[in-house]
């Protein structure tokens, strides 16, 4: 058993809601793979790696006083390693609590 | 040969280092005409060794291009024919406003590619600047069209300028 787990491969899916988890202490953090809706891209033909393409919907309390470039470049970093290794392209909406309910 | 060789490239350098695209189709063609066609070439005649002797830096270029073009966009394919479902959502939402885009296609230059990469801190296509600012990808600039941002920084550039 333990062996098994030891040799278990996180998907990208699961890293990135680690890693993303992990930094902003989100309290929404929704990661969809929407890697068939871009199935023979011109730009990802060849791509042994099926997990090409997130969207990513966040609510953080880092994000609070950032800008959406500053936003997303805070995520862009986070997720450094996997777009150097297959990650194609993620769709980002990244709001702070209280942008998610401006009457409180 | 030598030199009718050496006046190709050099035109592949010049068009590359157009600090105004005519548009991102005559750039792409002239390039791809200028390497793609030529499997005999010479390494010392290879562009990116020959743009590296000359000293023109892809930096400067596109340090050129955000400043000449109020609107200028880094994307896959070129705004008639975008290569790339973000690409082409970030160019429908700049075609709502009455300006000219300007752009560059990254599918057809690794080393502009990376550049553009580097100059922005930005991974990712297409890239947006607006009046010499980096506005960021397609979610950006559909969100800025959305909350009207878009308009207010673009409502100063005419397509006559």
């Amino acid at each position: 058993m333990s062996s098994r787990g030891a040799t278990a491969v996180l998907s990208r899916a699961s890293r990135i809601r680690s890693k993303l988890q992990t930094a902003l202490e989100a309290t929404v953090l929704e990661v969809d793979d929407v890697s068939y809706q871009h199935a023979g891209h011109a730009a990802v033909k060849g791509s042994s790696d099926k997990e090409t393409h997130f969207n990513l919907n966040i609510v953080s309390p880092k994000f609070e006083g950032q800008s959406l470039v500053k936003r997303h470049r805070l995520i862009y970093d986070l997720l450094a390693d996997e777009l150097q290794s297959g990650l194609h392209a993620l769709s980002i909406v990244a709001k702070t609590p209280h942008e998610t309910n401006p009457s409180k | 040969m030598a030199t009718s060789l050496s006046n190709m490239f050099l035109k592949g350098i010049a068009a590359r280092s157009l600090s105004r695209p005519l548009n991102g189709l005559f750039y792409c063609t002239r390039y791809s005409t200028t390497v793609s066609n030529d499997s005999d070439t010479h390494d010392d005649f290879k562009p990116a060794n020959k743009l590296e002797n000359s000293g023109i830096s892809l930096s400067n270029v596109i340090e050129q291009d955000v400043k000449d073009n109020p609107v200028m966009v880094y994307m896959k394919g070129v705004p008639d024919f975008p290569q790339c479902g973000f690409s082409s959502l970030a160019v429908r939402v700049l075609k709502h406003y009455d300006v000219p885009i300007s752009a560059r296609n990254i599918l057809d230059d690794p080393d502009l590619k990376n550049a553009v990469k580097a100059f922005s801190n930005w991974p990712t296509f297409p890239q947006i600047f607006i009046k010499g600012e980096f506005i960021g990808g397609s979610d950006i600039v559909l969100n800025m069209h959305q909350t009207g941002e878009l308009k207010e920084k673009l409502k100063d550039i005419t397509s006559k300028q």
